[in-house]
């Protein structure tokens, strides 16, 4: 998992700033494949197209009648979901942003939502405590399936190929695994904030608003280790994985990034990191494939870009 | 009519020679005209047969008006009646003769009169204006005026500009010399013209040697001149009611002939009705019998209003002395009484301006304090004193008491004159006496019942809102208001029920403390209150549940609170039990202490919905608990999935009848051989062999499809499916308990092996009586048909009896095999054709024809004879078969996915 030399540096040099958003960004994402853009969602209801290397924004997309909570690129970066106050997920045409579905059905703000591998099926995580699961290949207007086992709000979903692990405030990780038929929930005891699994789906990172991130065994539910340091009291705070899973990356409600050693759960200098953002972090993605990039969406408004200096 | 329907409507009972029966209402040929033509040919005729022709019998344009050309008409044209189009010819001797064409070398003698009558002569609609450049040109005159006010410009006008039109004897007087301006008669000297100025002037006859001519009119005296115009008495046309020598707008002094003192006598328009700003005030419009014009002040402000607003452009004289006036006053230097000037454009009021007057504050007694409660406790206290007194007073005058003064009739009664006859003046002189009584009655009876008549409403009396009592019961069950004041809301309820239900004997009164008036204001508000919170109602209503606790919001201490030390004992006591609940979870402990692992993981099934598995490409993980879950309703349960789970759960050694196919299933055996290759090429050894062994479908089968709910329990148990290879142990561990067990020994009864013969018999039976009397049905009414119907002859109604019978039969088999289709779906067709002449083996096997209604039964009769005929194939093979026969087509379906 960790490779033998240790975690590679986390870049920290600011590369662009990207700063149209008037409200607070919440979300940001990579798009898939050579993940040259970004796509931000904020809390002025649009979400934003982005060049990240040259920080300059290519489109807005503007549908939204409330904050957008949530987005999700499909496989093929022709289209995405968006998500937020206004209880339906959006699927977008990047070329023509314009929605192609508007899927309506929850009774509250959609906080996550996540298309599967080949973008047929979008699953939704919303304040109502259910995650829906919609076809994308058929036109019905009914989810496919309702998953109304959390208690309250579902914040974070992942599909994997044949799973899907929701986290929700009601402290529970839940695996809804398709192959075995089986839910497995794990209770962390805090309402959860991200979930992040690793690439062989072994383990799973999870944030939890009492300043803690874990990383959590899926076979057994065993917590190999626990992250904390950061301040995230009361914060959406997305955390995610370094480069080749190495560290963990998460930013705090001070504006600062941190980041650890996955193996050792050491913090990673420098300790303290410095303030990078004025408000709280809201969403860290590290580049799928860039060693040397990260992004960060902080509610000041701005997302900024990452790079190690070469 | 055929002999035959003779018969049959002897049979019916009419009279076949009856006129009735023998009515023909065929039509043979055509029909003659009909021997009067009527006059009036309503029938069409194509317009271009439609002849028009006029009174003399010409033929005219289409008749729609009289008149016009006809020269065009159809055809017309060229023939002696129509107009002959003349061609241009060039020629040199005759171009003088040439002349243009006009309009009336087109008309005919009719257009012609046509156009003589409407040229006129004299045009009479024009106005013949006698008295040119008098009336008219006065008229004239006048309005120029009214318009711009300068005389020297209308004086030129007058003098310089013609009338607008000469009558005949202007025209004439100017043939003989006459000139505009000048008098009428033979030319005078100087002098006489000069007498004639003065005497116009002066108004006085004056001798002719008065006139003195000045030395320079020498020369002018040599001429003669015209006479000067005499100025004509022009009498007003009287087209008003007026007295003579009213004008309007004259007020009372000056009608008595006394001259107001005031210059300006502005009409006064009447008050009641509005003058739009473009309307001149007219005579109608001004209040004749106003007499207060004089006193009104009428100055400044009125005054610069005409100045440039005419809609106070009153009848044209008037306005025009008043305007002259005012430019006078307006000119001439005025000034205040202490001598300065008055502002140009400013008129010095004639009445001075009312002082508001100031009275001067009482003095304020020394050591005297306000004290607002006194003055409340009095008047109150005077108001409730007053308010008996004053309920009399204060009565409302009823309206045949408005009027005063007496009326006619009294006047009559009183001077004796005998009352005219009148129409009945109420209702109640055209009831009866009777009915006039009962009324009386019911009044006095309702006068009695109430505390106080109704006729006198006093604004005292206790005034009960009423509402329907649909509102009022729906308002009780509804949301109840004054949840915060419990005595209002009880009498609230109160009020809601004496309402609901009149003839309650709840009656509200008014709180000791409270007055009349305040209780008639609680009584309004309640009902207002049951208007409002009544409950939704019809469709709302069931959509919606009233809450079962009432927030009433925390309760709020007035001032600075302290909590007392036993809430906060109370609070502290709270607290920790809530502290202690929460740690009552281990899974919280064990997430609190970091203990994650097994005791915070909690593992259970889930069933993804089976679109999902396909949309991720798994499959699904409990596929048959599909099946389960529609096995009732699915059309081919088959029979071996109860024998499956008996093979696996139950004592094998219990259901010998069944537990031969599955207990050695074989499945493996038979997938090697079985293959997409083989698969309808005729190679498979083991082709069709199912088919010969085919076995019925249990009976209990039937029975979940047919029989009641009650064996619902059974059929459950029957579809529960068999698990699955690759479910995992931990779901089975979870699964199992879900089986209830003691529904087992039931399941035994319903294996064919197990079922008593009596009970299958009693079951049989009762079918087949039920079948029986529908056959008996059946056969009336193909009986009855028979009489009905036309085609039939009479001997054909015997063969239908028989014929369904046979029909039946073939009905049966087919029935059958449409049933074993069914059950073999998804197999291949040359098995169905194996099948078919197996059927004809069973059908051998019959010996003599099933009763026609036993079906259910004859399934089991059937299982029996399959298996006769199933013994002779090799056990092995049936060993073989069996799982594969015995499941059926889902089995079927689900081996054809394994080769996929």
């Amino acid at each position: 998992m960790a490779p033998s030399r240790g975690p590679q540096p986390l870049a920290r040099s600011l590369h662009a700033t990207l700063a149209n958003h008037k409200g607070p960004v919440n979300v940001a994402r990579y798009a898939k494949g050579s993940a040259k853009y970004i796509l931000t969602g904020g809390q002025d209801r649009t979400v934003r197209l982005w060049n990240a290397s040259l920080g300059t924004e290519i489109k807005a997309f503007t549908a939204h009648g409330y904050e957008v909570l949530s987005i999700s690129v499909a496989h093929d970066n022709a289209k995405f979901a968006s998500s937020g106050g206004d209880r339906s997920v959006f699927v977008w045409d990047v070329t023509t942003g314009m929605t192609t579905r508007r899927l309506a059905g929850h009774m509250g703000k959609i906080y996550a939502v996540e298309f599967n591998e080949d973008a047929s099926v979008v699953a939704s995580g919303s304040f109502d405590a259910t995650v829906r699961l919609w076809d994308l290949r058929a036109q019905t207007r009914h989810p496919i399936q309702v998953l109304d086992e959390a208690r309250d709000a579902v914040q974070t979903i992942h599909v994997g190929s044949t799973t899907i692990i929701t986290g929700s405030v009601d402290g529970h990780v839940r695996t809804y695994d398709l192959r075995k038929g089986e839910l497995r929930s794990d209770y962390i005891g805090h309402p959860v904030t991200a979930v992040v699994p690793t690439q062989d789906s072994q383990t799973t990172l999870v944030t939890t608003v009492d300043s803690h991130i874990r990383l959590i065994d899926m076979t057994s539910g065993k917590s190999l280790n626990d992250f904390s340091g950061h301040k995230n009291a009361s914060y959406r705070c997305r955390g995610c994985f370094g480069y080749g899973e190495a560290s963990v990356v998460c930013g705090d409600e001070d504006g600062k990034v941190w980041a650890w050693d996955l193996v050792d759960a050491g913090l990673l200098q420098p300790n303290p990191p410095p303030k990078v953002h004025e408000k709280v972090i809201t969403w860290t993605e590290h580049h799928p494939s860039d060693p040397n990039e990260i992004i960060t969406a902080s509610a000041d408004g701005t997302c900024k870009v990452w790079r190690q200096p070469s | 009519m055929t002999t035959r329907l003779k018969r049959k409507l002897a049979d019916i009972g009419i009279d076949p020679s009856s006129a009735k029966a023998n009515e023909n209402f065929c039509l043979i040929g055509t029909p003659l005209p009909p021997l009067e033509k009527s006059k009036d040919t309503g029938e069409f005729v194509p317009l271009w047969k439609q002849e028009v022709r006029d009174e003399k019998g010409r033929r005219r344009l289409h008749g729609a008006f009289t008149g016009g050309f006809s020269a065009g008409y159809f055809n017309t044209v060229g023939t002696k009646e129509g107009w002959a189009p003349s061609t241009f010819v060039s020629s040199r001797n005759d171009r003088a003769k040439q002349k243009a064409s006009r309009p009336e070398d087109f008309m005919d003698e009719e257009d012609l009169q046509e156009l003589r009558d409407s040229r006129t002569v004299v045009d009479t609609t024009e106005e013949m204006d006698l008295t040119a450049g008098t009336k008219a040109e006065l008229q004239r005159r006048d309005d120029i005026d009214e318009t711009d006010k300068d005389p020297l410009t209308s004086a030129l006008e007058a003098a310089m500009l013609p009338p607008a039109k000469d009558s005949a004897g202007a025209r004439i007087l100017k043939k003989m010399g006459w000139k505009i301006g000048q008098g009428i008669g033979p030319r005078v000297t100087l002098r006489q013209r000069r007498l004639q100025d003065l005497q116009a002037s002066t108004g006085r006859a004056i001798a002719a040697e008065d006139v003195k001519l000045g030395p320079d009119d020498e020369e002018a005296n040599k001429h003669t001149y015209a006479p000067r115009d005499t100025p004509l008495l022009i009498v007003d046309r009287k087209d008003n009611f007026h007295g003579l020598g009213y004008r309007p707008g004259m007020s009372l002094n000056e009608s008595l002939g006394a001259r107001g003192s005031n210059a300006q006598q502005g009409p006064s328009i009447s008050a009641g009705f509005g003058l739009g700003a473009l309307n001149d005030a007219d005579d109608d419009d001004l209040d004749v019998y106003d007499s207060s014009s004089n006193s009104r002040n009428r100055t400044a402000y009125d005054i610069a209003d005409r100045e440039d607003d005419d809609s106070i452009a009153i009848s044209s004289k008037s306005g025009r002395a008043k305007r002259a006036t005012n430019n006078i006053r307006s000119t001439s230097a005025e000034t205040f009484r202490d001598g300065t000037l008055v502002l140009p454009g400013f008129v010095l009021s004639d009445k001075p301006v009312a002082e508001d007057r100031w009275f001067p504050l009482p003095e304020i007694p020394k050591g005297w304090t306000p004290n607002p409660r006194r003055v409340w406790g009095q008047t109150q206290s005077d108001q409730s004193e007053k308010e008996n007194i004053k309920a009399d007073a204060k009565e409302p005058i009823p309206y045949n008491k408005w009027k005063s003064g007496m009326s006619a009739d009294e006047r009559g009664t009183m001077l004796g004159e005998t009352p005219l006859p009148s129409a009945p003046k109420s209702v109640f002189e055209y009831m009866s006496q009777k009915d006039r009584e009962r009324l009386k009655n019911i009044t006095a009876n309702l006068k009695t019942g109430t505390p106080e008549p109704a006729s006198t409403p006093s604004p005292a009396s206790i005034r009960m809102p009423s509402i329907e009592p649909h509102i009022a019961s729906a308002a009780l069950r509804g949301f109840q208001p004054f949840t915060s004041d419990p005595i209002k809301q009880g009498r609230y309820t109160a009020f809601l029920q004496s309402q609901a239900d009149p003839s309650s004997s709840i009656t509200l009164k008014p709180l000791p403390s409270q007055s009349i008036i305040e209780f008639n204001k609680e009584m309004d508000e309640y009902a207002q209150s049951a208007q409002i919170f009544k409950p939704m109602s019809g469709a709302m209503a069931g959509r919606f549940t009233s809450a079962a606790v009432v927030e009433t919001g925390p309760q709020i201490y007035e001032g600075l609170h302290t909590p007392s030390e036993k809430e906060q004992e109370a609070k502290r006591q709270e607290e920790e039990r809530k502290r202690e609940e929460e740690k009552l979870s281990p899974k919280e402990h064990a997430a609190k202490l970091g203990m994650y692992g097994p005791m915070t993981r909690e593992v259970k099934v889930w069933q993804p919905a089976r679109l999902l598995c396909k949309r991720f490409g798994v499959k699904d993980p409990n596929p048959v608990s599909e099946t389960a879950e529609n096995g009732p309703s699915s059309s081919y349960p088959s029979s071996s999935q109860p024998d499956d789970t008996n093979g696996t759960q139950l004592d094998p050694l219990q259901t010998p009848g069944v537990e031969v196919g599955a207990s050695s299933s074989g499945t493996d055996i038979n997938g090697g051989k079985r293959d997409l290759t083989n698969i309808g090429l005729g190679e498979d050894d083991t082709q069709g062999r199912d088919t010969l062994t085919y076995e019925r479908p249990s009976v209990d089968v039937f029975k979940a499809i047919f029989a009641s709910d009650d064996e619902d329990s059974d059929e459950e148990e029957a579809a529960e499916p068999p698990e699955p290879p690759q479910v995992p142990a931990t779901t089975k561990d979870i699964e199992m308990p879900s089986i209830p067990v003691d529904t087992v020994p039931d399941m035994n009864t319903f294996k064919p092996a197990f079922v008593p013969k009596e009970s299958r018999l009693t079951i049989g039976s009762d079918e087949k009586e039920k079948s029986k009397n529908k056959d008996k049905k059946k056969e009336k009414k193909d009986k009855r048909k028979a009489l009905v119907s036309f085609d039939d002859e009479g001997d054909e109604g015997e063969s239908l009896s028989i014929k369904p019978k046979k029909r039946r039969k073939e009905k049966e088999k087919s029935k059958d095999k449409d049933k074993d289709k069914d059950r073999d779906k998804g197999k291949g067709k040359e098995k169905k054709h194996l099948k078919e002449s197996k059927k004809d083996d069973e059908d051998m096997w019959v010996e003599k024809p099933a009763p026609p209604g036993v079906q259910a039964m004859d399934v089991d009769l059937v299982l029996d004879e399959d298996r006769k005929v199933g013994e002779p194939v090799p056990q092995v093979s049936s060993d073989v078969d069996g799982p594969n026969n015995a499941h059926g087509p889902t089995r079927g379906r689900k081996r054809a996915i394994d080769f996929m």
